[in-house]
This record gives structure tokens, C-alpha cells and sequence, in this order.
């Protein structure tokens, strides 16, 4: 029987592999696709949540989601532009302008 | 008067001070007015507090409360009484006249304000030292006479024998204090109070308390006097802690009069004289600064006349003289060897100004002191002839001088004492009597007479009088060196023996009186004959016949040397303690101590801080991901802390 | 077993196979193409969760413009060059453990908060098999959320102006 609990365990699931990917991978663009991942993960979370308790408050949460991921996603990758620009680099490991 | 009696040290400090402070830039050729006007201010109200103390009235008065601490209650205070007030006439009379002198003598020397802060400073130190009423301002007084000394004898510090010279003083003097210290911790220990007068009420507690040490029952009052004692011996330079005083020289002039001669080197017999009535509980004590004092007025005599150096024969005289002094402390006439103390003062004094006056005479020459260049000052010295001709006749015994009186009284007292080494003593002063005749004369008429032996290093100049700023202490003091004997001229001799009666006071005397007149004036004749051989043998040898000059050390050679090298003290001293050191400090200490232990735990504290900023550093490295581990790793802490311990 | 319990099981088994793809794809490419086959099943999964505006919005704005950006990006850095071996950051193990731990907190702690209650009042009450749904959702969305609503708007704004300013060129140019 699917139900809520089925959806949430999706999303859970969802989440957890954008997490896993976000914290390991060590290219600047994958990683903010993982991002992407997670938020994904959210839509599922609050469109399911929404549907079952036919509650719209939901439905407004995915749509503002999606604008700012959208939105995110722009500025995000307007900065590894940037740094690549910079640095012709895009993996974390050798972005350092630290050094020592 | 309680504020007279603060003033007399504390006018010579604010000199002190303003000149140190303000001398090199405002005062500089002048900045001998403040210390010279403070002096005389204690001077005067030194005689104003005497003339007091004359009358009967006497001063014990706390300023306020230095030292609390369990038990020990210890101020700075001030006790005028004879002995007291005799010192501080002494102490500030000599040292304004010592001012005024070294306004001549030290001009143009670049640390002119300097000089005369310092010595401003250690006559407020000597002050502080003989006003005291305890023994903790007494140390205090001690220790800061200690380091001006410090400070003068090493005044021309760029001179390396002149800050050796320092360091040894003080070292040595070190050593003296150590025993000194650990005497006022037996004093507290043992009467619970360091204040003069509650001593000698408590006194009669410790009369029969032994104490065991190492197996030997020791006598509380002996080793408490032996452990002060050592002070003594190291601050008025007896053996064996007289090692410093000749080198001492180093030091300026007026520093050597001042300091070597009437203040410094008399606090050991002041302390003694002060602490009489402890002294006198044990007759061990008694024979000790008797022998003590006796072997170093041998000792030093003999070396005396075979020193070249104006200034260490005068040393070495002070060293013999200061060994008059214990003697007669020892034998139980303390008063005498105060009057001895007094009455040397002035012609020690004297004979270093006299020396000084000659040495700034002989200044072009390489070595300035060396008698043997000097000789036939007399025509162009008169007064300082005259003087040094005075204190000389004084330092001999010669009747109607002060010396005389003074000395004579001591050989008197050690002959009729009922200790039982009187006599013994006794004999020793008369030897050293006629040998102190002898090596001062020795000095006298090579400086003084014959021909003039210095002209190629004067440049073939003539050397003139000092100027009237050194001649004028210079007569003033003579007539001190003649007449400070009067005060105390015995009854024997038609006079009431006042100054010994005056300090008998505070002191202690012994009971026996004198009634054997005619042993008295046979002992009294000898004495003078004694000082007349000695007289006779310097003219013999150093006017008519000069060719006796080499006899003794010609025919005497290992003698001479073992003279000439004041007995090999200094080198014994050398591989016995010096090497010893140096050789633990440098192996040992700056081995072990300084690279092992102290390198390691300073490199090693840096190590520590650098490895740890190592580990943090790992994680400030720029990665994404290991930031994002961190807050992972928070929120996991989070869902611990919170769940699991809710 | 209805139809729409078959969609949720194989939508959802797809979107978790496209998420291990994109996480584990070592060529960054086919990385963003399983991406762009994750939005594409969430947008069927938002039509089966009753609202078809959304599944649109998605297609259009997530598929047909973030992942499109990304492409563009991708192509622009010629990432294909850059291709390293290595997939993961050093030091694997040490985040393994961290992630573990921290996955198997989450997600107890998670389920037990959405076990506990379920009566929650609804605060927007809607009928999303309804033909009126999407009328209703509007109306919320401009009355209730509107100050939300604009300051999307504003976000969007901001967004494209620190994109243009952001990549500027340097005052100082090459050329000239």
C-alpha cells in the first residue's frame, strides 16, 4: 500500500544520496548538481505531504523550490565559472588559495 | 627632634635621588651643590642631636611599620644614644668634608653627578646603618653600604680591574652576610625580637642554651655571635674575608677615605660595640674577635711595607688598624675600640686625602700611586706635606696626637683585662704598633723627601699644590686627627676620660680599674718607643742610606715574596673556591641545566604549539567537503546531545 | 495494486537508480544527463501527486533551464579535458564514517518525528484531484503567500544581475 510513509522514505532516500554525493565528489559542477538532487528530494517531501493531507501549503512550497533552485543553481554556477576563470580549476581539492 | 633624627639620613637621600636623576642633564659641573648643602644640613643637626644626647636625653622612636609577618614585627626606626649619635657626628662631619674634597678631585670626570649621588646615597646607607633600632635596619643599612660600595669602588667601570675589584668587594662581602643573616634568624629564633632593646632585656633567657649541632653541643650566645661576626669580618675586611679591601683601591680617592677607611669598613666594630652585652655571654666569642683581629693587624702589617702602592700601604694600614679595634672589643673594652674607631676615622682620612691630593698631583704619570716615583714633594706640596706629616705622627702613636691617645688606651685595657688572652694581645699591638710606624713613615719619606724621581712622566713639569678645595678638608681633618684624641684622654693623664665614659654608657666595659699606675705609664712609654723604632728604621732606610732599601728583600727572598703576594691569599682563594665555581657554572649548570632542561622546554613549548597548529591546520585547508564533514559532524552532536540525553 | 501505486514504485526505483548515477558517474556529462532523467520522473511523480501546473513548472524551468545551464556551463570549461580519476575526495573512509553516523541519526530521528502526530490542521485546505484545484492553488498563492510570491520576484532580479555582474570582465583588459 502506498502511502505517505512510502513517499517520505522516498524522499529520505533521495536526500540521503544527494548528501552522500555532495560531501564526496570533488567536482565543483557535480557537486552543485547534487544540490540539485536534495532539493529534489524536498519537492517529492512536501508535494507528497501536501497531497495526502489536501493541504495547498504544500503545492506553494514546491513552486517557490523550483524558483530557488532555479535561482540558486544560476549563482552557484556563475561562481564556478568564475573560479575556473580564475583559477582554471574546478575541483575542490586543488582550489586553494590557501595554501600552507 | 624626632624630625631632626629622620632628617639626618634622609636629607643626604633626597640629594641622592634629585642628582641621580636630574645630574647628567641640569646639573652636570654643579651637581655637587645638592649632596654638599645636604650634608652639611646633617651635620649640623647631627651635632644639635649629640649635644642633646650629651645632655642625657636619649631617642628610641619607630617611623613606621617596615616588616609584619606572623610573629616578626620589625619598623624602621631610630635609636639616638651615645654610641649612636657619636657615629652619625663622625659619619656626616668626614663625609662633608669628603664632598667638598672631591669637587676638586673628581672634576671633569664625565660621571661627576654620578660620583656624587653615590656617595650622597651611602651616606645616607651608613646613616640608616648606625641610626637603626633593630637588627633588620641594621642589615638593611648593611647591605646598602654594600652595594654603594659596589657602585663606587666600580665608578670607572670601563677600567676592568676596577669592576673586578667591585664584583670581589661584594662577593666576598656576600659570604660575611650569609652568616650575618643566618645570626638574625638565630636571633629571632631564639629571643623573638629584633629590636635592640628587647634583646638585651631577653638576653638572660638563652644563658644556658646549648644547642646540638653535628653531634656538638654548641652555646646558643657563641654561635649566634660567631654567625654575626661573620658580617663583620667580611664588611670590615678581618681575616678571612679581607681579600677585598686592597683591591678596593680601584675605586676613586675620596671613594677609599670615605668608605675604606672612617664608614664602611667600621660598621663590623659598631655592630659588635652595639651588640656588646650578647658578646660578652660567651668568652669564646670574646677570644675569637680578639684572634681574629689580632692575626689580621699582624698580618697586614707585615705586608704593608712591601707594597709600591700609595693607596694599598693605606689599605693595608686600615686592615691592621680595623684589627686594633676588634682586638680591644675582644679583650672587653669595647669603648676603646670605639675611640680607636673614631680617632682612626680622622687620620685614615686624612692619609688617603693626603695620598689622593699627591695622586691628582702625579695624575700625567702611567701608575699614579707608585711611591717609587714620587719623592721631594715636600717643596711643592706644603699642605698636604704638612697634613700627611700629622696624620702619619698620629697613625704612630706619637703623644699629644690623637692616634696616641686612642691606641695607647686599647694596649692599656688588653694589658690589665681579666680575660686571660689580654696580654697576649697586648704583645701583638705593640709589634704592630712599631711596624705601622715603620711602613707609614716608609711612604712618608718616599713620597716626600729626596729628589723628585716622576719629572720625565710629568713632562718634565713640576707638580703643584691641589687646589684649595682639597686642601681645605685636608687641614680641617688634621686638626680632627690631633684633637678627637682629647675627648678622651685617660685619667691617668690628668684627663676624665670623657668619650670612654660617654659610650660606656650603652657599651660594655670591663670591671677592672687600673690601679697599677706605674705598669700603666711603663706600658704607655713602650707603646711611644715602639712607634719612634719605627720611625727611626724608615728614616734609616729610606733617607739616609738608601741603599738599605734591598736588604731585606735581597737576603729575605722567600719572605719577601710570601710578603709581597700578601701571604698568597688571593691565589689560595683562587683554586680553592674561584676555579671550583667557574667550573661547576660552566660544565655543570650551562651544560646540564641551561641546553637540557631549559632549551628543551623552551623548544619544546614551541614544538608543542606548532604541531598542535599543525592538526588544525589540516582542516583549514580550502576543501568544500571537509568543511561540510564539520557540520555533519556537529549535527550528529546535536542529535546525540539532544535526543539521547533528554 | 493500482495503477498509480505502479507509477510511485517505478518512478521512484528510476529516480533513485538516475541519483546513483549522477553521484557516481566519473564523466561529468553523463552525470548531468542522469540528473536531467531525475527531474523528468519527478515531473511525472508531481503529476501523480495531483497537481499538473507544478509537473509543468518543473519540465520547464528544471529540465529546460538548470540542467540546460549546467550543459552550457560543462561545455564552456571543456570539463571533458579535466576528467580526473579519482571520483571522490581523499580520505574516503573518514567521511564514510561521519555520513553513516549521521544518516542513520537522520533518518531515526526523522521518521520518529513524522510517526508522532497526524492530526495537523490544514492551513490551506484543497481538493488536489479536484478540477478546481489549480484555481485554488492560484488564489492561495496570491492572497495568502504573496509577499513570498514578489520576493521570488526580487530573488530572480538579484539573480541575473549578479550573474552578468559577477562574470564581468576585469576594468583592465587584455586587448586594450
Amino acid at each position: 500500500m502506498v502511502d505517505l510513509n512510502s513517499y517520505i522514505y522516498l524522499s529520505l532516500i533521495l536526500f540521503m544520496i544527494g548528501l552522500f554525493g555532495f560531501i564526496f565528489r570533488r567536482n565543483l559542477i557535480i557537486l552543485l548538481a547534487c544540490v540539485e538532487i536534495m532539493l529534489n528530494a524536498l519537492i517529492i517531501l512536501f508535494a507528497s505531504i501536501s497531497y495526502f493531507r489536501k493541504d495547498a501549503t504544500g503545492y506553494i512550497l514546491v513552486f517557490f523550490i523550483i524558483a530557488m533552485a532555479a535561482a540558486e543553481a544560476a549563482v552557484g554556477l556563475t561562481l564556478a565559472v568564475a573560479l575556473y576563470k580564475k583559477l582554471k580549476k574546478v575541483y575542490t581539492e586543488e582550489i586553494n588559495l590557501f595554501r600552507g | 627632634m624626632n624630625v631632626a633624627v629622620i632628617l639626618i639620613p634622609v636629607l643626604p637621600l633626597i640629594a641622592s635621588l634629585i642628582t641621580l636623576i636630574f645630574g647628567k642633564r641640569y646639573f652636570k659641573d654643579k651637581a655637587h651643590i645638592l649632596p654638599v648643602l645636604s650634608l652639611f644640613g646633617s651635620f649640623i643637626l647631627s651635632l644639635l642631636v649629640l649635644y642633646d644626647v650629651i645632655q642625657g636625653r636619649t631617642y628610641n622612636f619607630d617611623l613606621y611599620s617596615w616588616l609584619v609577618a606572623g610573629s616578626l614585627k620589625v619598623g624602621i626606626g631610630f635609636q639616638v644614644d651615645p654610641l649612636s649619635a657619636m657615629m652619625c657626628a663622625m659619619v656626616t662631619s668626614l663625609s662633608f668634608l669628603i664632598h667638598v674634597y672631591s669637587i676638586g678631585y673628581m672634576h671633569g670626570d664625565p660621571g661627576y653627578y654620578r660620583f656624587f649621588s653615590y656617595i650622597s646615597l651611602f651616606t645616607f646607607s651608613m646613616l640608616m646603618l648606625v641610626l637603626g633600632n633593630n637588627l633588620a635596619q641594621l642589615f638593611l643599612g648593611w647591605e646598602l653600604v654594600g652595594l654603594c660600595s659596589y657602585f663606587l669602588i666600580g665608578f670607572w667601570y670601563e677600567k676592568k680591574s676596577a669592576s673586578n675589584a667591585a664584583i670581589k668587594a661584594f662577593v666576598v662581602n656576600r659570604v660575611g652576610d650569609f652568616g650575618f643573616a643566618l645570626g638574625i634568624f638565630m636571633v629571632f629564633y631564639y629571643l623573638g625580637t629584633l629590636y635592640y632593646t628587647e634583646i638585651f632585656e631577653r638576653l638572660p633567657a638563652i644563658k644556658n642554651a646549648y644547642i646540638e649541632i653535628l653531634g656538638y653541643e654548641v652555646y646558643v650566645p657563641f654561635l649566634i655571635a660567631f654567625l654575626l661576626f661573620c658580617g663583620a669580618m667580611g664588611k670590615s675586611a678581618q681575616f678571612p674575608l679581607h681579600v677585598w679591601l686592597p683591591d678596593a683601591m680601584e675605586g676613586p680617592t675620596p671613594v677609599s677615605a670615605l668608605i675604606h677607611a672612617a664608614t664602611m669598613v667600621t660598621a663590623g666594630v659598631f655592630m659588635v660595640s652595639r651588640l656588646s652585652p650578647l658578646y660578652v655571654m660567651s668568652d669564646e666569642a670574646m677570644a675569637m674577635v680578639a684572634f681574629v683581629g689580632a692575626f689580621t693587624c699582624f698580618m697586614a702589617a707585615t705586608i704593608a711595607p712591601t707594597q709600591f702602592d700609595i693607596k694599598r700601604v693605606i689599605a693595608y694600614s686600615t686592615l691592621s688598624q680595623l684589627g686594633y679595634m676588634f682586638m680591644a672589643c675582644g679583650v672587653g673594652a669595647f669603648s676603646a675600640g670605639m675611640f680607636h674607631l673614631f680617632t682612626h676615622a680622622y687620620f685614615k682620612a686624612l692619609l688617603f686625602l693626603g695620598a689622593g691630593s699627591v695622586i691628582h698631583a702625579m695624575h700625567h704619570a702611567p701608575n699614579p700611586n707608585d711611591i717609587r716615583y714620587m719623592g721631594g714633594l715636600k717643596k711643592y706640596m706644603p699642605i698636604t706635606y704638612a697634613t700627611f706629616l700629622i696624620a702619619s705622627l698620629s697613625i704612630s702613636g706619637i703623644p699629644g696626637l690623637a692616634g696616641f691617645f686612642s691606641k695607647d688606651e686599647i694596649l692599656a685595657m688588653a694589658y690589665f683585662s681579666p680575660y686571660p688572652w689580654g696580654k697576649a694581645i697586648w704583645l701583638i699591638g705593640l709589634i704592630v704598633a712599631g711596624l705601622t710606624a715603620f711602613y707609614t713613615f716608609r711612604i712618608f719619606f718616599k713620597a716626600f723627601h729626596g729628589e723628585f724621581r716622576g719629572r720625565s712622566y710629568l713632562h718634565g713639569k713640576d707638580p703643584h699644590e691641589s687646589p684649595k678645595v682639597m686642601t681645605i678638608p685636608l687641614i680641617i681633618i688634621s686638626i680632627g686627627a690631633i684633637f678627637s684624641g682629647w675627648l678622651g684622654i685617660p685619667e691617668s693623664l690628668g684627663g676624665g676620660a670623657n668619650f670612654q665614659k660617654f659610650l660606656e654608657q650603652v657599651v660594655y666595659h670591663h670591671e677592672v680599674e687600673i690601679t697599677d699606675h706605674a705598669l700603666e705609664y711603663g706600658l704607655m712609654a713602650l707603646s711611644v718607643v715602639a712607634g719612634l723604632i719605627g720611625i727611626f728604621f724608615a728614616y734609616l732606610v729610606y733617607v739616609k742610606n738608601p741603599r738599605l732599601e734591598t736588604l731585606f728583600s735581597s737576603n729575605f727572598k722567600k719572605l719577601y715574596k710570601f710578603l709581597y703576594n700578601k701571604w698568597y691569599f688571593d691565589e689560595l682563594y683562587h683554586y680553592t673556591f674561584v676555579l671550583p665555581t667557574f667550573f661547576l657554572a660552566r660544565t655543570f649548570v650551562n651544560l646540564i641545566v641551561d641546553t637540557f632542561v631549559i632549551d628543551h622546554t623552551v623548544n619544546g613549548s614551541a614544538k608543542v604549539t606548532t604541531s598542535f597548529g599543525g592538526l588544525i591546520q589540516r582542516f583549514h585547508n580550502g576543501i568544500i567537503n571537509y568543511y561540510l564533514w564539520g557540520i555533519i559532524l556537529g549535527l550528529i552532536l546535536y542529535f546525540v546531545v539532544y535526543y539521547y540525553l533528554n | 495494486m493500482g495503477a498509480q501505486d505502479l507509477a510511485f514504485y517505478y518512478l521512484g526505483f528510476a529516480m533513485i537508480l538516475s541519483g546513483l548515477f549522477t553521484v557516481f558517474s566519473r564523466n561529468p556529462v553523463h552525470a548531468l544527463l542522469s540528473l536531467l532523467v531525475l527531474v523528468v520522473h519527478q515531473a511525472f511523480m508531481l503529476y501523480l501527486l495531483g497537481s499538473e501546473f507544478l509537473s509543468a513548472v518543473q519540465i520547464i524551468v528544471y529540465a529546460g533551464a538548470v540542467v540546460v545551464l549546467f550543459l552550457f556551463v560543462v561545455y564552456l570549461i571543456n570539463l571533458q579535458k579535466e576528467a580526473r580519476f579519482r571520483v571522490f575526495v581523499r580520505r574516503f573512509s573518514l567521511g564514510l564514517i561521519f555520513f553513516i553516523l549521521f544518516a542513520f541519526l537522520f533518518i531515526k530521528y526523522f521518521v520518529l518525528i513524522f510517526s508522532m502526530s497526524t492530526s495537523i490542521r490544514t492551513l490551506l485546505p484543497i481538493d488536489p484531484t479536484s478540477s478546481q484545484a489549480l484555481k485554488m492553488m492560484a488564489r492561495y498563492l496570491f492572497t495568502e503567500y504573496l509577499f513570498q510570491f514578489e520576493l521570488i520576484g526580487v530573488i530572480l532580479l538579484v539573480v541575473v544581475l549578479g550573474t552578468v555582474f559577477l562574470l564581468r570582465k576585469a576594468k583592465e583588459e587584455r586587448l586594450g
